[in-house]
Order: structure tokens, then sequence, then C-alpha cells
């Protein structure tokens, strides 16, 4: 009997162990898991999938005088809103005796969608100066203000759908304002969105008009004055504080008149 | 249920008096995952082959349930570890979370500071390891209720300019003491620096003096530059010109570099570094 009680508490002890482990594997990982969404909610960076691999640079020589230099190989991808990024980058880490210095000494980005021109300058930038968290840093700005454009434009269109155009499609970075009724005119505004030298993300706004010579069309000039654009800068300026009401009023007064 | 057993356990089974061997096959009886450790367990090697082929579908598939799960945890775990490279990671805490802030500057990995937010309505800092200096509540005042993305990365714009000013300023300090004629006067946000400096450290000219003031505090380059001569023929023309070169050299370039190019060049500035 006791061989057998012996070998049925081995196997209970074994079992309840092994069930625990598998319960214990599946609440951590929906723990980490949740903890994995979170981060991509408050970041707005979603990554997907990591990797990295460890390469020990440490001669002799730096052994014998107590330093070590390790070189890191880590590739990461994933997407930030609309935008889907490869990340190849190394990192350098020498330590000595005073202290750890770490570098990042190749980077490589690849992105998509390919055709934001603005973008890949921006890509080459940070490339060029190994600059990975002002790369993470600017994407995210970019798409903050990528999303405000769109939905800007959206609101219009949805508002004044005879007037308003969207010549690109619903990511287009321009607007055009027609009129059924009076053919020959024409505002165009151009909202494009800029990566500076030092990765800050700003719009830069540009109207264009195409009005009739003759200025048969009543109310035109006065549309103007509503516009009431005298520079670039103001433009910038109330788009940037989310204060679309001159447009909306313009567009609201063209829209009753045409 | 004998059958379904590897030999070597049917045979155990078998030696152990009736009713032992009733109990234990009852026990194994639900326990499918145990069928799996006991011919681990109590198999031998030779066994546990042949028993893995005889064994059913089912449980197969239930053999690497567990390395399923443990290659997800695995990945998962490294995941979470890899967003310290967007600059931004987090730990989830029992208020909220705990935001951890990396820097760098051309790729020079830097400080971290963190901010401990507590989730509730409304969001508040708990504690943090941000510099005075940095204008956190202010940030937090514009932000942190409305748009937390926008809070946490304009802070990082922030942290990471005051990171690289105070890296460049440490690197001229250290580098290129032999070129500076005094001690750098600077600022804890390393936004205003003074210091004087010459070419050619055993000559007869005078120094230089340099003031760099960054107004943008998201900046890593000054705003506002001033470099004077204060020697004798301080009106001369190729005095005056290297002046102008260096006030410019300062507003396009990192500080340590601009050094740098002047313990390249020597007494002769390149030109072609101020096209």
């Amino acid at each position: 009997m006791s061989l057998a009680t012996k070998s049925f508490q081995a196997i209970h002890q074994f079992n309840s162990e092994g069930w625990k482990s598998s319960k214990d594997l599946k609440s951590q990982l929906g723990h980490l898991e949740s903890e994995l969404s979170f981060l991509s909610t408050l970041t707005g960076i979603n990554i997907r999938n990591y990797s990295k691999q460890t390469e020990d640079l440490t001669g002799t020589e730096m052994t014998e005088k107590s330093i070590r230099k390790v070189l890191q190989r880590h590739r990461l991808s994933g997407n930030c809103h609309m935008v889907t990024f490869q990340l190849e980058f190394q990192i350098l880490e020498i330590q000595n005796k005073e202290r750890l210095s770490s570098a990042v000494t190749d980077l490589n980005i690849i992105m998509e969608p390919t055709e934001c021109s603005e973008l890949s300058e921006f890509v080459s930038r940070a490339e060029e100066r190994k600059d990975l968290f002002m790369f993470f840093r600017s994407l995210h700005f970019f798409v903050e203000w990528f999303e405000y454009r769109k939905r800007t434009f959206k609101h219009f269109k949805e508002k004044y759908p005879d007037a308003v155009h969207l010549s690109e499609g619903p990511s287009s970075p321009s607007i055009v304002i027609r009129s059924a009724s009076q053919p020959g005119f024409e505002l165009v505004i151009v909202w494009r969105i800029q990566i500076d030298e030092d990765g800050k993300v700003f719009p830069k706004l540009d109207l264009l008009t195409k009005v009739p010579q003759r200025g048969r069309v009543p109310g035109c000039s006065c549309f103007r004055c509503l516009l009431n654009m005298p520079s670039k800068a103001a433009y910038f300026l109330w788009v940037s504080q989310g204060k679309n009401q001159k447009l909306e009023i313009s567009l609201m007064y063209f829209s009753i008149k045409f | 249920m004998a059958g379904i057993l590897a030999p070597g356990l049917t045979r155990t089974l078998r030696s152990l008096s009736p009713l032992a061997g009733q109990l234990l096959e009852k026990a194994l009886g639900n326990l499918r995952w145990s069928r799996r450790t006991l011919y681990v367990q109590m198999a031998s090697p030779k066994e546990v082959k042949a028993s893995i082929a005889n064994v059913e579908p089912n449980l197969a598939v239930e053999m690497s349930e567990q390395e399923v799960l443990e290659e997800k945890l695995e990945n998962v775990k490294a995941v979470l570890q890899a967003y310290r490279f967007t600059g931004l990671s987090g730990k989830l805490t029992s208020r909220g979370v705990c935001v951890c802030i990396n820097t760098a500057f051309e790729g020079n990995l830097l400080d971290s500071y963190f901010v401990d937010l507590v989730i509730q309505k409304p969001l508040r800092i708990h504690h943090h390891s941000v510099p005075v200096f940095i204008p956190l509540e202010e940030i937090a005042a514009k932000y942190l209720q409305t748009n937390i993305q926008h809070f946490l990365f304009s802070l990082c714009e922030y942290l990471n300019a005051y990171s690289g000013r105070k890296y460049q300023a440490d690197r001229l300090q250290s580098d290129f003491a032999a070129l500076l004629t005094g001690p750098l006067q600077r600022n804890p946000l390393c936004n205003l620096l003074s210091f004087t400096y010459k070419l050619d450290p055993g000559g007869q000219s005078f120094p230089f003096c340099a003031r760099l003031l960054y107004k943008d505090l998201t900046a890593t380059l000054p705003t506002d530059v001033t470099v004077t001569y204060q020697g004798v023929d301080a009106l001369s023309t190729s005095w005056e010109e290297q002046r102008a070169s260096h006030e410019t050299l300062f507003c396009m370039k990192p500080l340590h570099q601009v050094f740098a190019s002047f313990a390249r060049k020597g007494e002769k500035l390149d030109m072609s570094l101020v096209s």
C-alpha cells in the first residue's frame, strides 16, 4: 500500500504542478498581453515583432583592462495608425571601470505608405543621425496631424458635399472648393505636414484662388474678405488651434450664396 | 484503459496490489495531462519513444500546448522590452502606470526619467524624476487631462532636448578643455552657455567670447549666438570674418562638433563648413 500511496502522491504532485504551471502560464500571458495593449494605447505605437542578437566583441586585451564591448542587433516592426515601420538597428555597449556607454551605431528604417514624400525625407535624416527616439517622436506627431487633417477635411466634405471636393481621396492633402452654379470660381486649400531638421512637425498651409476676372460673381470679394487671410502664419495659427470657424463660416456663406 | 498506457506503466501498475492499481488508474483517468508526465517520468527512454508513437492524436496536441504558451509568453515579454527603443515605455502599477522616458542625442543613449501616473479622474502625477527646471506642470496643465499621448511626447521633446544640450556642454568641457581659456559657465537647464576660447591656445591672440542662448527648450541648437573678440586689432577684417563665421557655426552645428572642427583645422577655419 505504501508504494502505491507514494506513487500516487508523486503522480498527484506532479499533476498538480503540471496543471499549475499551465494555468500560471495562461494567467501570466493574459496579464502581460493586457499590459502590452495598454502600452500600445498609451504611446500610440504598436510593436508587433521584436528580436535581438548579441555579439561579444571584447578582445583579450580589453578584458585585461576591464573593458567590455558588446554589439546588439535589434529588429522590430509594428505600426503607428496607418503607418507601418520596420527597423533594424545596432547598439554598441562599452563598459569600462567608470561607466557604461551605449550608442546606436547603425539604423535602417523601412516605412509604408511610401507615397508620403514628406516622410521619406524625414526617414533618411533619422537614419543619418541614428536618432531612434526622434524617429518615433516625430512619427507620433506626424500621425496626429495627419489624422486631424483627415478629420477636418471629412467634416467639411460631409457638411458641404456639393462645394467641397477631396482631390486625392480621404487622406488628401488638399481640398478644392467649387460651386456648381459659378463654374469659374475655385478655391484650393493645401495643407501639408512638414518635418524640419530637428524632427519638429508643423502644418504648412497654402491658399490658391481661381476667380473669374470680370467679378460678375456677386459675393466673390465678400467671400475673400470673409476668409480674410492676410498671412500664412495667421492661417496656420487658427488651424493649429483647432479654430476652424473662419473657414466654416466662409464655406457656409459660400454654399448659401452659390 | 490499460491498453492506452505504455507497456512499462502497465507492468508497474500490475505489480501493485489490485486496489492500489485501481486507485492509480482512477486518478489518472481524467487527468490527460498526467498521462504525458507519467510517460516521461516513469517510462524508460526506449519506452518513451514507443509510447509517443502509440499516443492518441489529442494527446499529441496537448503535448505542445505548454510549449506554445511558453513561446507566446517569451514573445510578449520581448515586445514589452522593445518599447524602450521608442523612447517611451512603461510598467503597470497598482495605481496606474509608471512611464519611463529615455533620452538620446545623435545616437548616444543618455539619461532616463520616469513619471508615475495615477489613473483616476482627474489623471495625476504621483511622483517623478523630471528635473525641476523642466516645465512639467505647464505641459501637464496643457495636455495631461485631454491628450495623454501629447503630454508624454511633449515631455519627451523637452527631456531629449535638455539631455542633448547637457551632452554637448559636457563634451565641450571634457574633450576640448585645451581650447577653453576659462571655465564654461552654464545654467542647470543648459540653455544659457558662456565661455571664452582660443583657436591657438599657446598663441598671442586674444580669446573669443561666446554666449549661446537656447530660447526654444525643445531644441538642441541655440537661437541666439553672440561671439565677440576683445583683442587690440578687433576691427581687422580677418578677425571680424572669423568672429562672424564662428557665430554662424554655433547656430548650425552641435557645440562639441564645432570645437572638433576648430581642433582639426587649427588656426585656419575651413570656410566650406560655413556654407
